[in-house]
């Protein structure tokens, strides 16, 4: 009875994936009545030397590993606070599930209108307690960070849900021996706790850092990859030129490129989803 | 975690809390503050904290000018079909290979390894073949486009609440001479009822919420919700009286369902990893 579904996928998956591998050969105008011309491997080399593209790449990697460790540092704090089993933190986890289950863009548009310099919520408060107004979204770098601040809020939650469920389930018998046997409460984290829940531990990074590798929507609401390309990412940089500048075929080079470096992710989070099934 | 904890470290566990309950909650907060400002309010400095309450960007989004209503109603036919179309190819996968480990972990980890290709990926080769189609900007192109989101997500989901159910239940009922229809209908449906709602209402909510393909498959007719609010970023301004309202009318769905389903809904984000 797998059959439907796997049918489905492979159709919704493989064909097309063939066809872009076709695709990414050709110089591909989105109007069907253009001339499609042969290139061979000629847009892969392209790319390679392309700055732009490397560019992208670096800026995805950098936003992806920064971002990252941000929502797993903090959700691992979030997760240690929320886990203290209290009437105030049965009532605090609600509330801190909603950014995950709202969409991106209007994620996006909040943040856009809070880090807006003259009209920003943001700049007044900072104003008003004497720090002076940050250009959010004005300078390279700031525009950078201003985008790890957006995804941090969006996907923090997430990571902490993950290693809060790894926290609950944690066996307290050996905390407890432990406890008595006069070890600290670092030592007892360090050598007790978060040896148990290493692996759903990875399990949140594995599952955050391929998202971030996706990143799109906020990027597009936001900041449209700029000022200079800081925020320039991969999958904007895709959508651009196939959608604004009609060439599909090179997307589809880059499109490519992409899903290589997706499928080594993935292939590494199924490597240890699977240690972790069979344990 | 542990037990006793001094005076100290409660308050400084409290404040924390509360300094990340501000962070979170604060943005949803401005969102719908602004949206029921009129546009004085809006761009009033220093901002109005106390103003009085105006519905003028909800008239403008639900008057029939802004077409907002029919976005909505869009972004609902949409997710309500893909819910129905997921539920159908998930339900038997995952009956399969929870009861006869069909394709064992290597099928369950190819599932999972297709949640993981980047959206865009697959939107450039698909927007070709729809368009030959003649499928871009109708109403059946994202709920078939959403089932490569939604059907890793489900199959994992149901999968682990059926894992949950003893195997003897089944046999016990096939030693009375149940079918396997049978057992599937009065036995495990019934079982999981809650956990197939939250499916249901897992790929509804991704689909409600989805931007990229909307976007790229839709011109006019077919229109989202989200790719609504986007457009009202305009080239002249950005009409955030207008944002905001949109912006928390496709935000209250989401959030009543997620209030309504909370605990089940966390175990679809998670691929049934955390029960």
């Amino acid at each position: 009875m797998v059959i439907p579904a796997v049918l489905i996928l492979l159709l919704l998956t493989i064909y097309p994936f063939i066809y872009l591998i076709y695709v990414s050969s050709h110089i591909w105008p989105i109007s069907p009545t253009l001339p499609k011309i042969y290139l061979g491997f000629g847009q892969f080399t392209y790319l390679f030397q392309d700055p732009t593209f490397i560019e992208s790449l670096k800026v995805t990697v950098n936003l992806m590993v920064v971002g990252v460790t941000i929502q797993i540092s903090l959700g691992t704090l979030l997760a240690i606070l929320l886990s203290t089993k209290t009437r105030i933190t049965s009532y605090f986890t609600l509330p801190f599930m909603i950014p995950v289950f709202i969409s991106p863009v209007v994620v996006g548009l909040i943040w856009k209108f809070m880090f807006n310099y003259d009209l920003g919520i943001l700049n007044y408060l900072l104003e008003s307690i004497g720090i002076g107004a940050v250009n959010w979204l004005g300078t390279p770098r700031n525009a950078f960070w201003s985008v790890v601040i957006i995804d941090t809020w969006q996907w923090t939650p997430f990571t902490t849900l993950i290693i809060k469920a790894g926290l609950d389930s944690v066996d307290p018998t050996p905390i407890e021996a432990a406890t008595v046997d006069g070890a600290n409460r670092f030592q007892i984290f360090r050598h007790v706790t978060f040896p148990s829940i290493a692996p759903i531990f990875t399990v949140a990074l594995l599952f955050r850092t391929l998202d971030a590798f996706k990143a799109f929507d906020i990027i597009y609401i936001v900041t449209r990859g700029g000022p200079g390309g800081s925020t320039y990412v991969l999958g904007y940089n895709i959508w651009k030129t196939a959608f604004y500048q009609n060439q599909l075929g090179l997307a589809g080079a880059m499109s490519v490129i992409m899903i290589v470096i997706a499928t080594i992710l993935a292939f590494i989070l199924v490597r240890i989803m699977k240690g972790l099934l069979e344990r | 975690m542990i037990g006793r904890i001094s005076r100290t470290e409660l308050i400084i566990r409290v404040s924390l809390l509360v300094i990340f309950f501000l962070f979170f909650m604060f943005p949803i907060y401005w969102m719908v503050v602004t949206s029921l400002k009129n546009t004085v309010d809006i761009f009033a400095i220093p901002p109005k904290w106390f103003f009085s309450i105006s519905f003028e960007n909800y008239w403008y989004i639900m008057s029939d000018d802004s077409g907002f209503l029919k976005k909505i109603l869009n972004s609902a036919i949409a997710s309500t079909l893909n819910a129905i179309f997921t539920l159908l190819l998930a339900f038997p996968a995952a009956y399969s290979m929870s009861r006869y480990k069909t394709g064992g972990i290597n099928l369950l980890m190819w599932f999972l390894s297709i949640r993981m290709i980047p959206p865009i990926v697959g939107a450039i080769p698909l927007f070709i073949i729809f368009s030959k189609l003649g499928l871009v900007d109708t109403f059946i192109a994202l709920p078939i486009l959403y089932i490569i989101i939604n059907l890793p997500f489900a199959i994992w989901m149901i999968k682990s609440f059926m894992d949950e159910i003893p195997k003897e239940i089944d046999e016990s009922a096939y030693v009375e001479g149940c079918s396997t229809t049978g057992v599937i209908f009065k036995i495990i449906v019934p079982l999981i009822r809650p956990g197939i709602f939250a499916t249901l209402v897992f790929c509804f909510i991704m689909s409600w919420n989805e931007f990229l393909i909307a976007y790229i498959f839709t011109r006019k007719e077919a229109i989202t919700a989200p790719v609504g609010v986007a457009r009202f970023i305009t080239e002249r301004q950005i009409l955030w009286g207008y944002i905001t309202a949109g912006a928390t009318l496709a935000s209250i769905l989401p959030m009543l369902l997620l209030i309504i389903f909370q605990k089940n809904l966390v175990r679809g984000l998670t691929l049934g990893a955390v029960k």
